[in-house]
């Protein structure tokens, strides 16, 4: 029934010559993230000097790792106007399945790893391609699944790294300007995927998909592998964050943590300016979506919220940040 | 239903008026029906009619003018208010909830308190498909109200609905005008003449006005007749002084059309770019053979029900088909997928531009190197600068408007974006066939021309244009050859290199 | 021109004449489904029960159908509330924080061994009121800021478990001290569990409400097609807003008959009915696109789920292997409801 009226685009066409200003493409998107993230952190600077001052920052960057990595993978997908569910419990099967694979095959399991993660994305992002069922639903299912297998894998008891963790380890340990290789190693897939997002052919389809999937199709971009693609970078960003989340704490445990990082981590994403209905991103800018997420229970805690409160206020961030800076039309529908 | 006292016109329309912008879509239009009266509307796409039911149906706000319902002159804020005065419009896409059943589409305004619906806002089933199977057999019908729409072919579709538009002001004992927008333009002749059947019926409770392409059913079940042309109603005939040929004639304006550009005859030594023979496609076209040729535009005609738009979609990969073949550049295949099509040399513009052929919200150039890179991008990366050079070239060779590809698509006037899209197919180096479907939608006149011009500079490069036309008119000026079709066959082909076919010819082979 | 017939976020389709005559042949073909369906489920059903009965002797005595029953209880409650959500086309992932938060809002102001206040009925009351208040947000926020259901819901997911955990604060586990009430929910009156009494009485007035209200009807035609709710003059608004208060109230009634249930107050009181009630609506052949589908097909994945949690329990099977079960179920379901609609032009998010 919307029959789009061909009689009214007559209407909105603009006086020839006169379009508005390119500054417009960039404007919030690009800098309100870095603007949110200065904002909170100058009011936890001023209630709690000493954070600071003894190092808070590095701190923050360093627990925002996990984060920043699930948040540009969720981003990755979301700009192909889809969402997974599922990326943190498999960042956390990766993290058990590292914990499990690094004593018997040492260097050789977290490549074992990042190839499984990415292929469970993969897995992820041929259903919804081909079978073309709403990826929220299918990611809620594999999530479960992927729940399964790590409370399997790991007899429900966390899972310590029994030998050969020094390398993994490492990553947390050692760093530039005092924050630990698995924040750097989450600047460095931002870089990486700023160039595809920005620079590459495969970029520009995922992003003309998340636009307008229909002229995706209509223009020849190769829609299905596209997504597929981003179903798997959201694995292998997972993969990574669970390689990070073994660095820092040497062990992994299979209940919580999956429900822990899903929602921060979307919240990260979409503080970083990524659009829930696709198209929208900058991979850059995630990186301070995560570095906020990691500032909301210092600086919660700073402005005297209750700590227990953490997972209402990213609940209620993610509804903020959404109901904000969706671009909605009155006639739109939404399901 | 009623006692029907006949002084004040059902409807009357004194200077009625609606603008687009500069596009004055209905020009003073005024028009009185009396009860038990059935007006056949008819007037080629464009010529206002869609625009003048949307006024009527509570859609459109008119601009200039009155409009008056038993002598009351009323304001529509909404369809509902047109519906309370007992106008209901029948439109050709459906408006009925497919899951449920008859009776709730019928009685779906029912309010609480009143008819099926008791005060605690509890439906009474039984009560509902009484009152339901009542207003069908009002309307002759008798369909069993408890049947699932999704059930319903398309003419008893078409009958629930007439029944809902009659509903509520039988319900308020007001006489009902149905409006009944091409009900027939998808409908097998035997299902046409049901459907025919049951609006005669309607005479006796209330008024109609019938819009549709086929004359023949115009002068059988009408009374009167009006023309619309270019946003004017321009004639208004009691059936029984007027011959088809004369509507035909009031339709398209003037008999004959002169040829704007000299065309040649099939070259006899060229090979087809595309050759789709006996292409069949259940429901939509059956036995489609078209050869398209190099350097020619060859215009396909046929009204909403022909199947030309599924048939243009075929050739480009983006429907399938049932049986046939289609064969580009020499490659055929049994079924062929968007990403083949356009690896052989196709391209294609859809009809919905906004929704289907452009990335509103990405640059141009970004839309033009979208399929076919060009010299815009080395291998898997993409070059900004030189594909910023190269959409500048482009905007230079279609003259686009403003000369600022760096400019959101979506900002740019009908008639750019257009451009944009050829340009996106233009890009590619081997591009072979065009399949253009309604590329001058939604342009003003100025914008169309220039589309127009391209269209036939890119032909006369070589390439072979399969265009979807919105008018005759519009096939007469550009088109090379002329395929018609009807109800999903081929009814006409014309080499206009030696054929001259009379636009009520075409006319009379699409209806 | 018949073009583009529909465009609805979500559904978003491309519809020529020819899909749509094609389409009418499918949901002719679809109505065959519609009664296939529930009698494949029956089957189903039929098949696993004898299975496990013939693998365990335990599985049919009536001590393990009364577990059965209070185990489907509190999903079944829910899982009313989820399929009218997704009979408009949307989604609820919100349940276990509404659970949470309505839970453990009941247990502080029943008889608890936290002590403070004990405010018998008005207990039930208050608590409904903050699963009324919550479902009422999602409702609002979604229709009026139009965020799409699965944001808002996952948000206020989180936002129920962060009220159940502030509630919760660092004190002592508040445990039920009302011995009436102790063990309520699996004591059997009538030869049935007391809550799975309550769930007969949900289904029912789900039931009704689907059937033969307003709002139950509207709900179908919300999710047949928007526009014409709309263009019809239909109240698509509050309807929507409703129908998102109704399932979080029967999320928080099944909150609180979990807390019963568990003897103590916990913010994570709902874990895992999500991964029921979900798989469960849509295994009963209700279509994720919403409109089509209903309430009692909702009760029978119910039972086959919960039937073969149990089963598998029953069999030796560890429970950790639950959640796997449903998700593959799920995927399985909503994969075999879309292969039919597969098309090149299709777009689904």
């Amino acid at each position: 029934m919307t029959k789009i009226d061909s009689e009214r685009t007559k209407v909105a066409v603009p006086a020839r010559g006169k379009l508005p200003s390119v500054k417009r493409i960039g404007g919030w998107h690009a800098i309100g993230p870095i603007v949110i993230f200065l904002a909170i952190l100058v009011v936890v600077a001023i209630l709690t000097p000493a954070f600071i001052g003894s190092g808070g920052l590095a701190i923050i960057a360093s627990s925002s790792a996990p984060i920043l990595l699930l948040a540009l993978g969720q981003a990755m997908v979301l700009n192909v106007g889809s969402i997974d569910l599922s990326n943190a419990a498999i960042g956390l099967l990766g993290a058990i399945l590292l914990a499990l694979t690094l004593g018997p095959v040492a260097g050789l399991s977290p490549v074992i790893v990042l190839l499984a993660t990415t292929a469970f994305g993969a897995v992820n992002g041929l259903i919804v391609a081909y079978a073309q069922v709403p990826s929220f639903a299918l990611t809620l299912g594999t999530l479960g699944i992927f729940q399964a297998v790590a409370l399997v894998a790991s007899g429900r008891t966390t899972v310590y790294v029994a030998s050969n963790g020094e390398g993994v380890h490492a990553l947390y340990e050692s760093g530039i300007a005092n924050v630990p290789m698995t924040f750097w190693m989450g600047v460095l897939l931002a870089v990486s995927l700023w160039v595809l997002l920005r620079y590459t052919r495969i970029g520009r389809g995922m992003t003309a998909i998340g636009k307008n999937e229909s002229a995706a199709i209509f223009s020849a971009v190769r829609t299905r592998s596209l997504k597929v693609l981003a179903f798997a970078l959201s694995g292998f960003a997972a993969g990574l964050a669970g390689i990070a989340i073994i660095a820092q704490a040497g062990s992994a445990s299979p209940t919580g943590l999956g429900s822990d990082l899903l929602l921060p981590a979307i919240a990260a994403a979409l503080i970083g300016g990524t659009s829930i209905s696709g198209g929208v991103v900058n991979p850059l800018t995630v990186i301070f979506g995560a570095l906020t997420v990691a500032l909301v229970p210092i600086a919660t805690t700073a402005v005297g919220i209750d700590a227990q409160a953490q997972s209402l206020v990213y609940g209620a961030v993610i509804i903020g940040v959404v109901a904000l800076t969706m671009s909605r039309n009155k006639s739109s529908i939404v399901k | 239903m009623s006692d029907v006292t006949t002084t004040p016109a059902v409807l009357h329309l004194n200077n009625v008026s609606k603008s687009f912008g500069s596009n004055r879509a209905v020009r003073g239009v005024s028009l009185s029906i009396q009860s038990g009266e059935v007006i056949g509307l008819i007037g080629e796409n464009g010529a206002g009619k869609s625009t003048l039911l949307k006024i009527l149906s509570g859609n459109y706000r008119h601009d200039e003018g009155t409009i008056a319902v038993n002598g009351r002159e009323v304001q529509f804020r909404g369809p509902a208010d047109a519906l309370r005065v007992g106008i209901g419009v029948v439109h050709q896409e459906q408006s009925l909830f497919t899951n449920l059943t008859i009776a709730e589409n019928i009685e779906v305004n029912t309010p609480i308190g009143r008819g099926g619906v008791n005060r605690l806002g509890l439906y009474n089933w039984r009560r509902l498909y009484a009152d339901a199977a009542q207003a069908l057999d009002l309307i002759g019908s008798h369909l069993n109200p408890k049947t699932r729409v999704s059930d319903l072919s398309f003419v008893d579709r078409q009958m629930v609905e007439i029944a809902r538009a009659i509903r509520v002001s039988a319900a308020s004992h007001t006489t009902p005008l149905v409006i009944l927008d091409e009900p027939t333009a998808i409908l097998e002749r035997t299902e046409t003449a049901i459907l025919e059947r049951e609006i005669s019926k309607l005479r006796d409770i209330g008024s109609v006005i019938f819009v549709s392409h086929r004359l023949d059913e115009v002068m059988r079940i009408c009374d009167r007749v009006v023309v619309m042309r270019d946003g004017e109603l321009i004639a208004d005939r009691a059936v029984d002084d007027v011959t088809e040929e004369e509507l035909f004639r009031l339709m398209v304006g003037r008999e004959t059309h002169a040829a704007v550009r000299s065309r040649r005859s099939i070259d006899p030594a060229n090979s087809p770019v595309i050759s789709i023979h006996d292409l069949t496609r259940a429901g939509s076209y059956a036995d489609v053979s078209i050869d398209a040729y190099p350097g020619r535009i060859l215009a396909i005609l046929g009204t909403s029900g022909s199947g030309r738009e599924s048939v243009a979609r075929a050739i480009f990969g983006a429907e399938g088909f049932d049986s046939g073949s289609v064969s580009v550049a020499g490659y055929s295949g049994r079924q062929l997928s968007i990403k083949k099509a356009v690896a052989l040399g196709v391209g294609y513009v859809p009809a919905e531009r906004k929704t289907e052929g452009m990335v509103g919200e990405m640059p141009a150039d970004q839309n033009i190197t979208l399929t076919h890179p060009g010299s815009a991008a080395l291998g898997p990366f993409e070059l900004p600068r030189r594909r910023l050079s190269l959409a500048r070239a482009w905007f230079e060779k279609l003259d686009i408007r403003p000369r600022e590809p760096e400019h959101m698509l979506q900002d740019f006037s009908g008639g750019n974006q257009q451009k944009v899209v050829l340009a996106k197919w233009l890009n590619s180096a081997h591009l072979k066939a065009l399949v253009l479907d309604h590329p001058l939608r939604g342009l003003d006149p100025g914008a169309a021309e220039t589309v127009n011009a391209q269209i036939r500079s890119v032909c006369d490069e070589g390439t072979a244009i399969i265009l979807i036309p919105d008018t005759i008119d519009e096939a007469l000026d550009i088109a090379d050859d002329i395929v018609v079709m009807r109800d999903g066959r081929i009814s006409g082909v014309f080499d206009l290199g030696h054929d001259n076919p009379a636009t009520l010819d075409l006319l009379e082979r699409m209806l | 021109m018949v073009h583009k017939v529909l465009s609805e976020q979500g559904a978003g389709g491309i519809t020529t004449t020819a899909i749509r005559i094609r389409e009418s042949g499918i949901e002719r073909r679809a109505r065959f489904r519609g009664l296939a369906e529930p009698l494949s489920l029956l089957v189903a059903l039929a098949v696993l029960i004898s299975v496990f009965s013939l693998l365990n002797e335990r599985f049919l005595t009536a001590s393990n159908i009364q577990n059965v029953l209070t185990q489907s209880a509190i999903p079944l409650i829910v899982a009313v509330g989820a399929t009218l959500v997704i009979l408009l086309g949307s989604i609820d992932l919100s349940v276990e924080g509404v659970m949470g938060a309505t839970g453990m809002t009941w247990i502080l102001l029943s008889n608890n061994s936290r002590g403070g206040a004990d405010l018998g009925p008005w207990a039930w009351v208050i608590a409904l009121g903050v699963a009324l208040l919550l479902g009422v947000a999602s409702g609002l926020i979604f229709t009026a800021l139009k965020v799409p259901s699965f944001i808002v819901t996952l948000g206020m997911w989180y936002v129920g478990l962060g009220i159940a955990t502030m509630l919760y604060g660092t004190d002592l586990l508040p445990r039920l001290e009302d011995e009436g009430l102790k063990g309520w929910t699996s004591r059997i009156s009538f030869g049935l569990p007391n809550s799975f009494w309550v769930a007969l009485l949900v289904i029912g007035l789900g039931i009704l409400v689907l059937r033969s209200t307003r709002i139950g009807r509207v709900t179908l035609a919300i999710g047949n097609s928007e526009t014409i709710v709309r263009s019809a003059g239909l109240p698509a608004f509050p309807v929507k807003v409703a129908v998102f208060a109704i399932a979080a109230v029967l999320s928080g009634l099944g909150g609180i008959l979990a807390t019963v249930q568990l003897d103590i107050g916990s913010p994570t009181v709902g874990s895992g009915v999500l991964f029921i009630v979900i798989p469960a609506v849509v295994i009963g052949g209700t279509h994720l696109a919403g409109g089509k589908g209903g309430i009692l097909r909702t009760v029978l994945g119910v039972f086959l789920l919960t039937i073969l949690n149990n089963g598998l329990i029953l069999s030796g099977v560890e429970s950790s292997y639950q959640s796997a079960v449903t998700g593959a179920i799920l995927v399985a379901a909503i994969v075999f409801a879309a292969w039919s609609q597969r098309d090149r032009l299709r777009v689904a998010k």
